[in-house]
C-alpha cells in the first residue's frame, strides 16, 4: 500500500513538473523583452512562406492566453502552443533549411545519450568506488589524494577541460577533434565504422566523465563517513564481521541512499555539462543544438530543445526516486 | 563561544581570493596595454608566442594576453559578488520564511523543487539568448537561477533552529514571531548563510564563464570566458597558440578554487560534522607489559588497572583512569555513576568497542583467560558474539535501518556457526523474538516499524542469538518509559537466570543496580569510587560520593524524604582536579584530598573504597588481592 | 492550602486532533482517525501550591501544559487564570496574561540560545514584555531574578555565555528568567530528568521555595513520581487524556486508589537490595491515544479488571479527603 502511494505521488509530481514547464516554456518566450516569435518573424533570412506559417502557426494576431472579448475563450496563442505539443509537432527550424524542430532534436537526443550515458554510469562507479575507498581511509593519504583531486575537478570549467583534453587528444595522441564520424571517410566494414564513431567519442565522454565523477566521489565519501560513524556499524564490529562484510553487508546499501538522490538531483548538471562537452568537441547532440539555436536566434529549435532537455531531466529524477524507493524500506510508512 | 579559526584550507582559499580582487581592483597599474584601446594589427601579430613584450604572447585579435586576462578578473569578481549577493537575499529570505512558517513553507519549497528539476545551464541559456547578454542581466539571471540551494539550505537550518528548546522557550513567554526570526533564528542560521554564500560566489563566476564562453557574454567586456571563446572559435587549437587558451582557463580554475576551498573551509568550521568513524585503523595499543598475575578461574572478566583516554584539539583527556573490576560467572554486575563518570568509556575500552578518538592506553583485561587488550583481530572477532555480546541504548540507531530484524539475527547466527543452516537460524531467530515478547511473525519487519521498547526487545533477541556467556548492557531502559523499562529489566533478569550468563548492566540509576545487580563498581570523574557486593554498598556505603548519591536517590518507600543535593557539578574531562576527583564537592575533604589521589582502601567484607578517611586502620588493597 | 482561592483553574478541558490525512486518504475515503490527547481534565492550583501531574509518554501531560499556556486552544472546557477565562481574553489581554504563566522546559542544554549572555537571556522576557521603564530598572528586576533563582552574586554570571555554566546552573537561568516576569503560575515540564541525580534535589528545592515563599503556584509536570513525591502537595496522576487519581500525594502514594497508580508506583526502583520488590509490571506498549478503549480506559491493561470495566467509564469519585480516583472497584 505504502509504496504504491509512495510511486503515485512521485509520477505525480512528474507529470505536474512537466505540465508547469510546458507553461513555463510557453511564457518564457512570449513575456520576457524580445519577444522571440515577433523578432523572429522579422529575421531577414527568413522566405515570405515560412513568415506567413511562422505567423500562423504562432497565431500572433490572437490573444495570448485566454480570450476573454468573447469568441472562443480557447481559441488562442496558448491553446494553439499545447495542441500542437500533443500531436508531437514543435515547429520549423528558421536555420535548418525549414527542417522539422521534431525531427532535428529527435536525432540530437539520441546522440547526447549516446554521450550522457556511459559518461554518467562510468563516473557513478568510479565516483562510488573512490568514494568508498577514501570514506575508509579516512585520513590517510589515499583519503587527502581523492579529496584534492575532486575539490580540483570542481573548479575545472567543463568546457575548459574539454579544451585542453581536446588540444593535447588533437595535437599530441591524433584523435579527431570534432563531430561523430570522420567527415568523407568510408569505411570497409561495421566494425571500422564503429572504431570511428568510438574514437570520437572518446575525448568528450572522458571530459564529462572527469567532470561527474569528483563530485560523485565527494558525495559518497561524506555519506559513507556519515554512515560508518553511525551506532550500527558498532552493532556489526561487536557482533564480529569482519570490515568487509561490515562495508559490504551494513554500509554500502545505506550509504547509496543519499547518493541515489544526488545523482538525481545533478542531472541538470550533468546536462549543463553535455551542453559544454558537444559545445567544445562539436558533438552534434541536444547541447550543440541548443547552442546553435542561441547563435543564430533560433527560437523554435532553442524552444524545443529546452523543453526535451527539462523534461528528460524530469523522467530521469522520477526513475531515481524510484529506485531511492526500493533502496529505502522506510518508505513504505512515509 | 569557540574561537573563529579557520583551516589551513580556508587561509589558502583567502589567499587566493584576495589576490585577484588585488589584481582586478587596480588593473590599469598591472597590465600593461589597455586591451579596450583599438590598434591596428597585422597578420604578423596574431597569436605571437610569449615574449619580453607580451608576456604571454598575443590573441587572435594581436592584443595582449596577459593586459585581458588581468582586466578579465573584474568581470568575473563583479558577476561572482553581485549574483551571490542576490542569491544570499532572495534565498535567505525565503528560505527563513518557508522554514519558519510550516504551510507557506511548503509551497515555496514546492517552488524550489521545480526549478531543481530544470537544467539551470540550460535555463541561463534560454534566458539570456532571450533578454540580451548585457552585464546587468547576466549577474540578474544568475542571481536570480542562484537562490534555490540557498533557500533550501537556510530552510532546513531554520526548520531545526525553530524546534531548538529555546525558540520553545521564546514562544511561551509570549515573544512574537519577528521578534524570534529576529533574535534567536536569524543569527543562528546567518553564518552558515553566508558560508553558503561564497559557494555560490563560485558558481556564480563558473556559470558566467560558461555563457561567455558559448557566446553569451556581454559584447563590450572582456572576461575569461570570452577570451577563451574567441580563441576556440577561432583556431588558437588549430595554430598551437595554447597561451591564448591556457592562462583565462587557469585564472577561472584559481578564483573558483579559490572560493570553493574558503566555503569549504567555513561550513566545516560552523557545522562540524562528526568525521570520525568505526571502522578507522585500530591504534596500537600502549598497554603496559602483562603482569605476571595468573587469571583466576571462577572469574568470567577480570579489568586490572584499564585506562582510557580521547584525543581532543587539547591533548590526549583522560576519561577513565586505572580502574578494575571482576565478575564471577553468572553473576550480575552493575557499573554506576552519573554522565561523564566514564562508565561506558571504560566497558568499550574493554571490548575494544570504543569511537576511534578513543584509545586504551594502559590495563589488562582478561576474559575467561584471555587478554581482550592484545588479542589479535581475527582471535577477537572470533570471540564477538559469540562469547561476548552487547545490548546496546535500542531507543537509538543500534539496528541497522535497512536490514530485517531476522535478517540481523541470523547474520550473526551463520557468521559465528556456519554449520547452521538458513532455515534453521531462521527458526532460532524466530524462537528468541518470542522469547523476548515479539511475536514471530515480525521476523521480517524493519526496525522503524518497531516501538521503542519493542527495538529495545529485538536488541536483547540479537545479542542472544549465539548465546553468549557475558552480555554487556549499556543503558537498557533510559529513554524509556518507566513501564517498559520494567519490562526490560524483568526480561534480562530472567534471561540471565534461564541462560546462565554473567552480565554487566551499565546505568546512571541507582535504583536499576539494586533490584538486579550482585554486585556494584560506583565510579565518579572516570575512577572507581566504590565497589563491592551491592548488598554491602547499598547497606553501609563507605566513600562520601556513595553516600551522598544515595541520599539524593528517592526512595519510594519513603517518600516524604526530601532528597540531598550535592554542591557543585561533576568535573569535566579537561578540568580533572589533581588528587581526589570527588574532593571539590566532598563535604569532608582535607588537604590532603586535594593534592593526593587515594587509593582503594578495604572497606568491609567485600567493599573496598577510594577515600583517605578509610585509610587508618585499614590496609590498603594491594595488587592481587580479592576485591 | 487549598481553601485559598486557586489561580489557576482547568476545567474539563478536552482536545482532538485528526491523524493528518493526505490527498490520497480523502480520495480513498478512509476514515479520519482522531486523537484524543487531552479528554476531560480538571483541577486546580492554589497560589503556593506544587501540583504533580505524573504519567507516561502519551498520557497527555505536555498538551494539557500547552493547553494552560493558551498555546493551543481546547476543542472543549476552559482554563481560568486568576479568574480570566483565557478563552474570553483578547489578543492583548492574552499577552498581559501571558507574563502570569511561564513555563521551564525540560533540557536545560536546549533551553538557552547559545549566541545569548545571561544578562540577555533573563532580560529577554521582560523586554518582550515591555515591562521595565529603563536600563537601571531593567537592571534591577534581571538581578532580583537571579538572586531568587540561587544565582548570586549576579554579576557573576551576568556576561556568561550557557556553555559556561553547569546542567544546573542552565536550569536555574531558565528559572529566572521565567521569575523576571513575577509570574502567579509556574509551569514545570520535566524540570530535572535532563540533570544529575546529585543536582536534582537543588532545582526540586528551588522549585518548592519559589511556591512556599512567593505564593506562586507550580505545576510539576514528570514521567517520574519518585522524584517529586517530597516536593509536591497534591499528585494528578494521568493516563490516556484523563486524570485517573488526584489528591494529596502523601496519601496517594501510600494508599493508591487505582490500579494504574499503584502499578506506576511498584514499577519504580527501590535503591536498596535488601528491599527487592516484585513489581507489578503491565503488559503491552505504552498506550496510544488514537486507540482508546471502551468503559474504562485502561481495562486492557488492567490486572484487577472485571466484568463491568470494559463497559463503564468510570467517573471519578471522592475516596478521601481531597482524593478521587476513577476506577470501578473503589465503589464495589
Amino acid at each position: 500500500m505504502g509504496r504504491g502511494r509512495y510511486v503515485l505521488q512521485k509520477v505525480g509530481w512528474a507529470i505536474v513538473t512537466v505540465l508547469v514547464v510546458i507553461v513555463f516554456n510557453f511564457f518564457l518566450f512570449r513575456v520576457l523583452p524580445g519577444d522571440p516569435a515577433r523578432s523572429g518573424a522579422r529575421d531577414p533570412r527568413l522566405t515570405e512562406e515560412s513568415v506567413a506559417a511562422l505567423q500562423e502557426r504562432f497565431g500572433l494576431d490572437k490573444p495570448q492566453f485566454l480570450d476573454l472579448d468573447g469568441g472562443n475563450p480557447f481559441d488562442t496563442q496558448f491553446f494553439a502552443y499545447f495542441g500542437a505539443l500533443a500531436t508531437g509537432d514543435l515547429g520549423i527550424s528558421y536555420a535548418f533549411s525549414d527542417q522539422s524542430v521534431a525531427d532535428l532534436l529527435g536525432q540530437a537526443l539520441v546522440n547526447t545519450i549516446w554521450l550522457v550515458l556511459p559518461a554518467e554510469l562510468i563516473a557513478i562507479f568510479l565516483g562510488i568506488l573512490l568514494g568508498l575507498l577514501a570514506a575508509w581511509r579516512r585520513g590517510t593519504k589515499v583519503d587527502v589524494g581523492a579529496l584534492g583531486f575532486s575539490l580540483f575537478l570542481w573548479s575545472l570549467p567543463t568546457f575548459f577541460l574539454g579544451i585542453v583534453l581536446l588540444y593535447v587528444g588533437s595535437r599530441w595522441l591524433g584523435l579527431p577533434v570534432a563531430g561523430r564520424v570522420t567527415i568523407g571517410a568510408s569505411f570497409t566494414d561495421i566494425w571500422n565504422q564503429i572504431g570511428d564513431v568510438a574514437s570520437h567519442l572518446l575525448l568528450p565522454t572522458l571530459t564529462l566523465t572527469l567532470v561527474l565523477v569528483g563530485e560523485y566521489m565527494l558525495i559518497m565519501r561524506s555519506s559513507v563517513v556519515d554512515v560508518l560513524s553511525e551506532d550500527y556499524i558498532l552493532t556489526a564490529k561487536a557482533k564480529g564481521l569482519s570490515t568487509f562484510q561490515i562495508i559490504k553487508d551494513h554500509a554500502l546499501r545505506n550509504a547509496m541512499l543519499p547518493m541515489v538522490t544526488i545523482i538525481a538531483l545533478n542531472l541538470g548538471f550533468a546536462v549543463s555539462g553535455a551542453i559544454q562537452v558537444e559545445t567544445v568537441f562539436s558533438w552534434p547532440g541536444l547541447g550543440l543544438l541548443t547552442v546553435q539555436a542561441v547563435d543564430q536566434r533560433d527560437y523554435p529549435v532553442l524552444q524545443g530543445a529546452f523543453l526535451l532537455l527539462a523534461i528528460s531531466v524530469v523522467v530521469a529524477n522520477l526513475f531515481a526516486e524510484l529506485v531511492y524507493g526500493w533502496l529505502d524500506p522506510r518508505i513504505e510508512e512515509a | 563561544m569557540r574561537r573563529f579559526r579557520l583551516s589551513p584550507m580556508g587561509i589558502v582559499g583567502v589567499a587566493m581570493i584576495l589576490l585577484t580582487v588585488i589584481v582586478a581592483v587596480f588593473a590599469p597599474l598591472i597590465a600593461p596595454y589597455d586591451p579596450y584601446e583599438t590598434v591596428r594589427v597585422t597578420i604578423m601579430d596574431i597569436y605571437q608566442p610569449p615574449s619580453a613584450l607580451h608576456w604571454l604572447g598575443t590573441d587572435d585579435g594581436g592584443k595582449d594576453v596577459f593586459s585581458a586576462l588581468v582586466y578579465g578578473s573584474r568581470v568575473s569578481l563583479i558577476v561572482g559578488f553581485a549574483a551571490a549577493f542576490i542569491a544570499l537575499v532572495v534565498g535567505g529570505a525565503l528560505g527563513l520564511i518557508a522554514g519558519y512558517y510550516r504551510k507557506l513553507g511548503g509551497a515555496i519549497m514546492r517552488f524550489t523543487d521545480f526549478f531543481l528539476v530544470i537544467p539551470d545551464l540550460a535555463l541561463l541559456i534560454v534566458i539570456v539568448a532571450v533578454i540580451g547578454p548585457s552585464l546587468g542581466n547576466i549577474i540578474l539571471v544568475i542571481g536570480l537561477l542562484g537562490w534555490t540551494t540557498t533557500a533550501r539550505l537556510v530552510r532546513s537550518q531554520t526548520l531545526s533552529v525553530r524546534e531548538r528548546g529555546f525558540v520553545r522557550r521564546a514562544r511561551a513567554v509570549g515573544a512574537s514571531d519577528p521578534h524570534i526570526l529576529s533574535h534567536h533564528v536569524f543569527p543562528l542560521v546567518l553564518p552558515l548563510m553566508l558560508a553558503n554564500t561564497v559557494l555560490v560566489i563560485s558558481l556564480a563566476i563558473l556559470s558566467e564563464s560558461t555563457l561567455a564562453f558559448i557566446g553569451l557574454g556581454d559584447p563590450l567586456l572582456i572576461s575569461w570566458g570570452k577570451m577563451l571563446n574567441l580563441a576556440f572559435t577561432r583556431g588558437a587549437v588549430s595554430a598551437g597558440a595554447w597561451w591564448a587558451l591556457l592562462p583565462p582557463g587557469l585564472a577561472i580554475v584559481w578564483v573558483v578554487l579559490g572560493t570553493t576551498l574558503l566555503g569549504t573551509a567555513l561550513e566545516e568550521l560552523l557545522n562540524p560534522k562528526l568525521i570520525r568513524h568505526h571502522l578507522e585503523k585500530e591504534k596500537p595499543l600502549k598497554v603496559r607489559p602483562a603482569s605476571l598475575l595468573p587469571p583466576k578461574p571462577e572469574l568470567i572478566l577480570e579489568v586490572r588497572g584499564l585506562s582510557v583516554g580521547y584525543e581532543s584539539p587539547g591533548g590526549v583527556l583522560t576519561a577513565v583512569e586505572d580502574v578494575g573490576f571482576e565478575l564471577r560467572r553468572g553473576e550480575v554486575l552493575g557499573l554506576v555513576g552519573e554522565s561523564g563518570c566514564g562508565k561506558t568509556t571504560a566497558v568499550m575500552g574493554a571490548l575494544r568497542l570504543l569511537p576511534p578518538s578513543g584509545q586504551v592506553t594502559a590495563g589488562e583485561v582478561l576474559f575467561e583467560g584471555q587478554d581482550l587488550t592484545r588479542l589479535d583481530a581475527d582471535s577477537l572477532r572470533d570471540l564477538r558474539w559469540k562469547r561476548l555480546a552487547v545490548v546496546f541504548q535500542g531507543a537509538m540507531n543500534a539496528l541497522n535501518p535497512v536490514r530485517r530484524v531476522g535478517d540481523q539475527i541470523t547474520e550473526a547466527i551463520r557468521l559465528h556457526e556456519p554449520s547452521v543452516s538458513q532455515g534453521a537460524a531462521d527458526d532460532r531467530a524466530k524462537r528468541l523474538l518470542q522469547r523476548v515478547g515479539i511475536g514471530p511473525e515480525r521476523i521480517n519487519d524493519y526496525p522503524h516499524t518497531l516501538s521503542g521498547g519493542m527495538r529495545q526487545r529485538a536488541m536483547i533477541a540479537l545479542a542472544l542469538a549465539c548465546e553468549p556467556a557475558l552480555i554487556i548492557a549499556d543503558e537498557p531502559t533510559t529513554a524509556l518509559d518507566v513501564m517498559i523499562q520494567a519490562q526490560i529489566l524483568e526480561l534480562l533478569a530472567e534471561l540471565v537466570d534461564e541462560m546462565d550468563m554473567s552480565m554487566i548492566v551499565v546505568t546512571h540509576d541507582l535504583g536499576v543496580v539494586a533490584q538486579t545487580c550482585d554486585r556494584v563498581v560506583v565510579m565518579y570523574g572516570g575512577m572507581v569510587a566504590e565497589q563491592g557486593l551491592a548488598a554491602e554498598v547499598f547497606a553501609s556505603p563507605s566513600h562520601p560520593y556513595t553516600q551522598l548519591l544515595l541520599e539524593a536517590f528517592p526512595d519510594m518507600d519513603h517518600p516524604d524524604r526530601p532528597l540531598v543535593a550535592i554542591p557543585g557539578a561533576p568535573p569535566r574531562l579537561n578540568e580533572l582536579p589533581p588528587g581526589c576527583r570527588f574532593a571539590p564537592r566532598c563535604p569532608f575533604v582535607f588537604d590532603r584530598c586535594r593534592t593526593e589521589q587515594p587509593p582503594l582502601y578495604w572497606a568491609g567484607e567485600s567493599s573496598a573504597a577510594s577515600c583517605f578517611l578509610l585509610e587508618a586502620p585499614l590496609q590498603p588493597v594491594g595488587d592481587g588481592d580479592d576485591v | 492550602m487549598s481553601e485559598r482561592t486557586p489561580v489557576l483553574e482547568v476545567e474539563d478541558i478536552a482536545v482532538q486532533f485528526a491523524t493528518s490525512r493526505s490527498m490520497f486518504d480523502g480520495v480513498r475515503r478512509r476514515p479520519v482517525r482522531v486523537v484524543r490527547a487531552v479528554d476531560g481534565v480538571s483541577f486546580t492550583v492554589a497560589p503556593g501550591e506544587v501540583l504533580a501531574v505524573v504519567g507516561e509518554s502519551g498520557c497527555g501531560k505536555t498538551t494539557t501544559a500547552n493547553l494552560i499556556l493558551g498555546l493551543i486552544p481546547p476543542t472543549s472546557g476552559r482554563v481560568v487564570v486568576a479568574g480570566d477565562d483565557l478563552a474570553m481574553l483578547d489578543k492583548d489581554a492574552m499577552r498581559a496574561k501571558r507574563r502570569r504563566l511561564q513555563m521551564i522546559f525540560q533540557d536545560p542544554y536546549e533551553s538557552l540560545n547559545p549566541r545569548m549572555k545571561v544578562g540577555d537571556i533573563v532580560a529577554e522576557p521582560l523586554r518582550v514584555h515591555k515591562v521595565p521603564t529603563d536600563r537601571a530598572d531593567e537592571r534591577h528586576r534581571v538581578e532580583r531574578a537571579l538572586v531568587q533563582a540561587g544565582l548570586s552574586p549576579p554579576d557573576v554570571y551576568w556576561d556568561r555565555h550557557p556553555h559556561q555554566l553547569s546542567g544546573g546552573q542552565r536550569q536555574r537561568v531558565v528559572i529566572a528568567a521565567a521569575l523576571a516576569l513575577e509570574p502567579q503560575v509556574l509551569i514545570a515540564d520535566e524540570p530535572v530528568s535532563m540533570l544529575d541525580v546529585s543536582i536534582r534535589a537543588e532545582i526540586l528545592n528551588l522549585l518548592a521555595r519559589l511556591a512556599s515563599e512567593q505564593g506562586i503556584a507550580v505545576l510539576m509536570i514528570t514521567h517520574d513520581l519518585s522524584t517529586v513525591a517530597a516536593y509536591s502537595h497534591r499528585v494528578a496522576v494521568m493516563y490516556l487524556g484523563r486524570v485517573v487519581e488526584i489528591g494529596p500525594t502523601t496519601e496517594v502514594l501510600t494508599s493508591p486508589r487505582h490500579p494504574y497508580t499503584e502499578a506506576l508506583l511498584s514499577v519504580v526502583p527501590v535503591p536498596d537490595p535488601a528491599r527487592r520488590t516484585r513489581p507489578i509490571v503491565l503488559v503491552g506498549e505504552t498506550p496510544d491515544p488514537s486507540r482508546i478503549a471502551p468503559g474504562c480506559r485502561f481495562h486492557p491493561r488492567c490486572p484487577r479488571a472485571f466484568d463491568q470495566c470494559p463497559i463503564v467509564d468510570p467517573p471519578l469519585e471522592t475516596v478521601g479527603t481531597d482524593h478521587l480516583a476513577a476506577c470501578l472497584l473503589n465503589s464495589r
